[in-house]
């Protein structure tokens, strides 16, 4: 026995041992590989399907990217994108109103004025606002905020943009407020004691030296949080309605009091509509999922080359 | 003195002016923070008076109900706040803990019933023991043939679980479905139990107490379960599942000793929960008719409000996070890992590396109706699957979800420190060893943490199931994950286009209030993970 252990030679494993070390390597390693075959499935599947969508005799590229008309019957129609791109542009803008200011305040307030006791509990609670799925916000904007804005005298329809983009607002709120604070509170201490050392206030400290050293992180939370409303779909298929409009150019907020189709809402009618399979109704699905992911995928990009390029270091 | 005066960027120059601007700035940050989370919660509060109806009870009812339970529990809440922090937290658990035990109750309830039945999951255990047993021999008689082991290990599990499981199955005898329980489920959560206690207590005949308390309990349910009205088989998963947690935790506050009057607070709970039911039934006060009630959870969907039920798409969300479970956890915790511990830092590989980390990064950011329409060119039209069923659905978004676990996870693992790693190596230990044996136990908190959230953002998911086409009403509830399923959010959104205002501010609302209870007690067991485990740091 004692002879045995003598012998083993603790520096190299056996040959067995090293094959199966190898084989977890590369079971792991396609787990992580995974996820590029994901992102050029989503590609690919899009690109394909988006490219039967223009072969069809009812769409053509010019049509799609230019046409102001959108009527999705299943037997065919007319495909110009630009009624959904302004309805989710008219959401995103007016949720980027709401969600903006309020999530930068509310960044300030937890990373710089907040006790701990209050970031306790205001943290956590705004978590909990995140986790709540859209389809709840859906319903809370088409069966009470429509009506509470029927109920102060604003004369909207029962689908209309303005609940659904007030809606996405809040819903993206603590993404623009947990983001901006991370930015916030890696701004270093030494930074404000040196403000206060120059005789501010926690005001001016807030705004002056913070908020300038931060906002790339800032901007980032920006972005991303407005790709997320680009790309939202329940709350906009529930209280915005499915019915494509052309923007209004001459009477910008009769849009936002009549309902409209996003491009989200436009795909989900393309599937639940009793459009068959080939037809160009339900191949526009696709050329919509591939102009909202390419949207999406350059904004999710930005945001990190605006976090990564613009950012200070602080050693 | 000139050269203060002619610099003149010195701030404070303005002392009243700028206090008052201060605190007016911090006033308007906090009402700001305060109007995004009121105005939800408002609304929230809304659908939750839809869904109980408190107003429609006797005013007696509502009296008695304020005196019995809410001044008792809100008393408790403020002594725990202002003089025992410590056993507020106790209370909070004390609380918490058994309504989560009975949510996973209910979950494994369900999966009996509709996943797997108590007979397959037996055949399936048997067959993994009988595989455990091969490898384990072969292991002792071949000791250096690690080749070899590596085909018996993949092969011999592969194949008792295609031949073991049918023989079974086929037998002519099978006990009753209760002892089939007991032997399937009852006995292998005791032999966890004991083995936890064990391991916690380092004791082993404590280990043999807790295991055989578990047995006797459940089996228990043989004799006791008839006369409380309830089967043997109900009796058994609330011992084994609600009941074994919960008293493993009393015990341990117990021993402790710290916080222990925070037990009392669900007593004081329940307690004034029956005595306002047997109070308001001796002085005949009627009670609210809440459209959430039991008969919600357990019915059917239908074309009357009142009858409506939320059945089927219960059991469909639990289908659904099954398939997660075993499909997205393993892959995405294996990417963490290779990410974390194997991937190589510079060459050419290392910029291939930090093309999936970038790209894991935007598949984050993918709309979700991009993955349903991913998961339809995918799964539906190439690879054949039914459109609309537990599978696809379970696949679509366990796909969604992979970034988000794939983060959390490497979160947690980069949290273990390099000294445990370096320990390891020094005793010897292959990479594999050390990240089997040293860094995913350590990171096992942070990692189911993690997941939870991650099932929490799946079980809330609609847009996929929308375009896989998971339908708008299953009326029976699906019994085979290649069966159409519907999913809670699903069956919101096809009650959501009905015009009744029964079902907008009742039937809907009832449905909104079990998702979001669902979800916020899956959170809230996350974050007494991660408290639990940041504690011990």
């Amino acid at each position: 026995m004692s002879e045995r252990s003598i012998d083993v030679d603790l520096t190299r494993a056996s040959s067995g041992q090293v094959v199966k070390e190898r084989i977890y390597k590369w079971l792991l390693f396609a787990c992580a590989a995974l996820t590029v075959f994901v992102t050029a499935a989503i590609i690919y599947t899009l690109a394909t399907d988006a490219i039967a969508f223009f072969m069809t005799e009812d769409a053509s590229v010019t049509g799609f990217f230019t046409g102001t008309e959108w009527i999705a019957r299943s037997d065919g129609g007319t495909f110009g994108v630009w009624p959904l791109v302004t309805a989710t542009l008219t959401i995103t803008f007016v949720s980027a109103l709401v969600a903006v200011p309020t999530g930068v305040a509310a960044a300030v307030y937890l990373s710089e004025y907040a006790s701990d006791r209050m970031r306790s509990i205001l943290k956590p609670s705004l978590e909990i606002l995140a986790g709540i799925p859209t389809v709840v916000y859906g319903y809370l904007a088409l069966v009470y905020l429509t009506p509470a804005l029927q109920w102060i005298g604003i004369p909207v329809s029962t689908f209309n943009l303005l609940s659904a983009s007030v809606m996405v607002g809040i819903m993206i709120i603590p993404m623009v407020s947990s983001l901006s604070e991370d930015a916030m509170s890696s701004v270093p201490d030494s930074l404000r004691q040196a403000g206060y050392g120059m005789g501010a206030t926690k005001y001016e400290v807030s705004t002056g030296v913070v908020i300038p050293a931060a906002i790339s992180g800032i901007f980032s939370s920006f972005i991303l949080a407005l790709s997320r409303a680009i790309g939202e779909t329940m709350i906009v298929v529930m209280a915005a309605g499915l019915r494509p409009r052309m923007f209004n150019f001459t009477n910008p907020l009769d849009n936002l009091l009549s309902s409209g189709q996003p491009m989200t809402a436009g795909m989900v009618s393309a599937v639940t509509s009793d459009a068959t399979g080939g037809s160009a109704t339900y191949l526009s699905m696709f050329a919509l999922g591939l102009t909202l992911f390419v949207i999406t995928f350059v904004m999710n990009l930005a945001s990190d080359y605006v976090a990564s390029r613009y950012q200070e270091e602080y050693q | 003195m000139a050269t203060d005066q002619q610099t003149g960027t010195w701030y404070g120059t303005g002392e009243a002016v700028s206090r008052v601007r201060g605190q007016a700035f911090k006033t308007l940050c906090l009402s700001a923070t305060l109007l995004a989370l009121l105005s939800v919660f408002v609304l929230l509060l809304y659908v939750a008076n839809d869904a109980f109806q408190p107003l429609s009870a006797d005013t007696g009812w509502l009296l008695v109900t304020i005196g019995t339970v809410v001044v008792p529990s809100l008393a408790a809440v403020g002594y725990y706040y202002t003089r025992d922090t410590r056993a507020g937290e106790t209370a909070t658990i004390a609380l918490g803990l058994p309504i989560v035990s009975l949510l996973l109750t209910g979950g494994v309830f369900i999966t009996f019933e509709h996943v797997v039945s108590v007979y397959q999951w037996l055949s399936i255990l048997v067959s993994l023991a009988v595989a455990g047993g091969i490898v384990y021999a072969h292991s002792r008689v071949r000791t250096e043939a690690d080749l070899e082991r590596l085909v018996v290990v993949v092969a011999v599990p592969a194949l008792a679980l295609w031949f073991i499981p049918k023989l079974i199955l086929s037998l002519p005898m099978l006990p009753t479905q209760s002892i089939a329980l007991l032997g399937s489920f009852v006995v292998p959560v005791a032999v966890v139990v004991g083995l936890f206690v064990r391991r916690q207590r380092e004791n082993d005949r404590d280990g043999v107490i807790a295991a055989v308390l578990t047995l006797v309990g459940a089996a228990a349910g043989f004799g006791v379960a008839p006369v409380v009205g309830i089967t043997p088989f109900v009796w058994m998963l609330l011992v084994t599942v609600t009941a074994v947690p919960v008293s493993l935790y009393v015990e341990s506050v117990i021993r402790r000793g710290a916080g222990v009057s925070g037990l009392a607070f669900p007593l004081i709970v329940v307690g004034g929960i029956v005595a306002s039911a047997v109070l308001t039934d001796t002085l005949g006060f009627a009670g609210p008719t809440p459209w959430l009630d039991w008969g919600f959870l357990t019915n059917v969907p239908s074309r009357t409000p009142e009858d409506a039920g939320f059945y089927p798409p219960l059991v469909g969300s639990v289908m659904m996070l099954l398939i997660i479970i075993i499909s997205a956890f393993p892959v995405g915790v294996g990417a963490a890992l290779y990410l974390e511990e194997y991937a190589p830092q510079r060459g050419r590989w290392g910029r291939l590396v930090d093309l999936i980390e970038v790209n894991i990064g935007n598949l984050a950011g993918v709309p979700s109706v991009v993955y349903g329409v991913l998961g339809l060119a995918l799964f539906i039209r190439a690879g054949g699957l039914g459109s609309g069923t537990a599978l696809v659905g379970g696949f679509t978004v366990g796909l969604l979800i992979l970034p988000i676990v794939i983060i959390s996870s490497q979160e947690a693992i980069s949290a273990v420190p390099d000294s445990m790693r370096q320990a390891s190596y020094g005793m010897g230990a292959t990479k594999w060893q050390t990240t089997r044996n040293v860094v995913l136990p350590e990171a096992l908190p942070g990692i189911m943490t993690g997941n939870i959230l991650a099932m929490g953002r799946a079980i809330g998911e609609t847009a996929p199931l929308l375009i896989i086409g998971a339908p708008a009403v299953v009326r029976i509830a699906p019994n085979s994950f290649t069966n159409k399923f519907s999913a809670m959010p699903r069956q919101i959104y096809t009650w959501s286009g009905e015009i009744d205002a029964a079902f907008r501010h009742g039937v809907l609302a009832a449905g909104v209030v079990t998702l979001l209870v669902v979800l916020l007690l899956m959170n809230g067991a996350a974050i007494l993970i991660r408290n639990k485990y940041q504690r011990r740091e």
